[in-house]
């Protein structure tokens, strides 16, 4: 189920709602807590139910080999160390991974490399994989490492499938999850919070439905052409999926956190204004803010620690072979890989920088940071290499500079070498195209963001009358059923 | 019981910086070169100040400095 369709908007949500803390009410907290669970699961199985066994499993298995983890003092096992059955559990979580998202990849790289012909097995992902599994690999390191206090089932349970967050993050810790399901003053409903994540998910759905879905139309033509791109046709469509994929992801986690709201339940920010960013690390920082506390803490830190005695040049080391996993964990292609590997150089080239203590001013910071991101997002988007290349020679102006056909009167232009004609047809553009992509650079850079704006929000007649406009102008925009980017991945 | 006084020397080491003064609301945004980079110099200075050993699921918690001496506290008293 989408959090954009009407089905979850009237239907779903308001009786999840009601029922929750109706049980909390009469006190009936395990009742309460084993309804949530059971609302997550069929909002999991709306679209295809094939796949609930899989999670399901993926649940009871972590659980069992946490609790061998935490309870190995005690009653140690006969034959196997702990380290054994941590290995066990982990191999396991990445094997399913492999075999649900990489198998493709890897037959296709060996019968391209190797010269192989293996049949593909067109296995299609299943929803959330990458983000229920990373969640738990992150769960048995903390249990191995004994970090893992609370054993119960039923909250664990809740704390990996909890509807908001499980197809696509904010990516949760137990640690800061679990014990939230536990706090009384949680059980109320608290009208303040029901206020104030209705906000914050009407200006994630208003994110998504209008903005984003308007600049995909753009970013669509343009990274599907297989005709070559002019010179504005192919910078307004990677603009227009850096502007696509910012307001979709970050519209999705708006509604995420307004929805926990909704339970009394915080789910932790996922954007900061990331294309306000200065910087690489500073963008790191800002954009997808909990994959960053996961790549630090479960990839990069370890790798490191096996490097031995930490010198800069290997934290360099650490840092780059961490993006480039963190790549490939969101696709099981080459250009995934790429995004990694150019996301890794832009950190090791800003922390150069910054320990040499180069001169930078903010503007240029800024200016180098958006437009190297804008490159790597090509790479993000693109299915292919080539359909990358395809959009990259028309930024580099191979195809040529068209402008609008009504600046052909201004006569040194066309001396300059430009043509003139339907200079964004490329992309199936028109005015609205450019219009909206300086709107839009404009409100990342200049305006607060929508955690910003919630924070100052108050329940007076002013708000509520935005809140109805912007929810209104949603309701327009959702007829068509439209995916979030990142349940791809 | 471990002070800020006991590791701001640490801080300061690490960072290169004997500007730094700590207190206990301090965090990792307040100190310009304090990032995830030099974050882990740190926390391997503080492990081998303190003798004691910080697990993975730990270091976020350690971005405040309020935290972190509660969590050495914790770990020198077991």
């Amino acid at each position: 189920m989408l959090f954009n369709s009407l089905e979850f908007l009237f239907l779903f949500l308001p009786i999840t709602l009601v029922i929750y803390f109706l049980l909390q009410k009469r006190r009936l907290a395990i009742a309460a807590k084993s309804w949530l669970l059971f609302a997550s699961l069929f909002f999991y199985s709306w679209w295809n139910v094939t796949y609930l066994p899989l999670i399901l499993s993926s649940i009871l298995f972590n659980y069992t080999i946490g609790g061998l983890l935490v309870e190995y003092e005690e009653r140690p096992l006969k034959g196997i160390s702990k380290k054994g059955i941590f290995l066990f559990g982990l191999t396991a979580n990445i094997l399913l991974l492999c075999w649900f998202k990489y198998m493709d990849f890897f037959i296709s790289t060996s019968n391209d490399l190797l010269g192989t012909q293996l049949p593909l097995l067109k296995i299609i992902l299943p929803l959330g994989i990458s983000f229920f599994t990373i969640t738990q690999i992150a769960f048995l390191v903390d249990a191995y490492e004994g970090l893992v206090e609370e054993r119960n089932l039923l909250n664990y349970a809740l704390f990996v499938t909890f509807f908001p967050h499980l197809l696509a993050g904010p990516i949760l810790h137990h640690k800061e999850m679990m014990p939230q399901f536990e706090r009384l003053r949680n059980k109320v409903l608290s009208w303040k919070n029901l206020y104030l994540g209705l906000m914050l998910f009407f200006i994630g759905l208003f994110k998504k439905v209008v903005i984003a879905d308007t600049f995909s139309s753009w970013a669509t033509a343009g990274f599907d052409s297989t005709q070559p791109l002019n010179f504005f046709s192919a910078w307004f469509a990677s603009l227009s999926y850096t502007f696509q994929l910012y307001f979709d992801f970050s519209g999705y986690s708006d509604m995420a956190v307004g929805i926990g709201w909704m339970f009394n339940i915080s789910l932790p920010v996922n954007f900061n204004s990331p294309y306000k960013a200065t910087g690489m690390i500073d963008f790191w920082k800002r954009w997808h803010i909990t994959l960053t506390n996961f790549v630090t803490t479960y990839l990069y830190t370890p790798i490191l620690r096996a490097f031995g005695r930490i010198t800069f040049t290997r934290s360099l080391v650490a840092v780059f072979l961490a993006m480039l996993i963190s790549g490939f964990w969101h696709g099981a292609g080459w250009t995934f890989i790429i995004w990694g590997g150019m996301h890794g150089a832009g950190l090791v080239v800003n922390h150069v920088w910054k320990k040499n203590k180069l001169p930078m001013t903010p503007f240029w910071g800024w200016l180098i940071t958006f437009a190297f991101v804008n490159f790597s997002f090509v790479f993000f988007r693109a299915k292919s290499l080539a359909s990358a290349r395809n959009v990259l020679e028309g930024m580099f102006g191979f195809n040529g500079v068209m402008l609008d056909k009504s600046l052909k009167k201004i006569g040194f232009l066309g001396d300059l070498g430009f043509t003139f004609g339907k200079w964004l047809e490329g992309i199936k553009g028109n005015d609205h195209t450019w219009i909206f992509a300086i709107v839009a650079l404009v409100t990342v850079v200049f305006w607060k963001n929508s955690m910003e704006v919630v924070e100052r929000a108050r329940p007076n007649w002013g708000w509520f009358l935005m809140l109805l406009i912007i929810s209104f102008w949603s309701f327009l925009n959702m007829g068509k059923v439209s995916e979030f980017l990142y349940f791809q991945f | 019981m471990t002070t800020i006084e006991e590791i701001t020397p640490v801080f300061r080491e690490v960072f290169d910086d004997d500007s730094i003064n700590l207190t206990t609301s301090t965090t990792a945004d307040d100190v310009e070169e304090w990032d995830s980079l030099t974050h882990m110099n740190l926390v391997i200075a503080l492990e081998l100040k303190f003798k004691i050993k910080f697990a993975l699921g730990e270091l976020q918690t350690l971005k405040n400095v309020g935290e972190m001496l509660d969590l050495i506290n914790r770990k020198l008293s077991r």
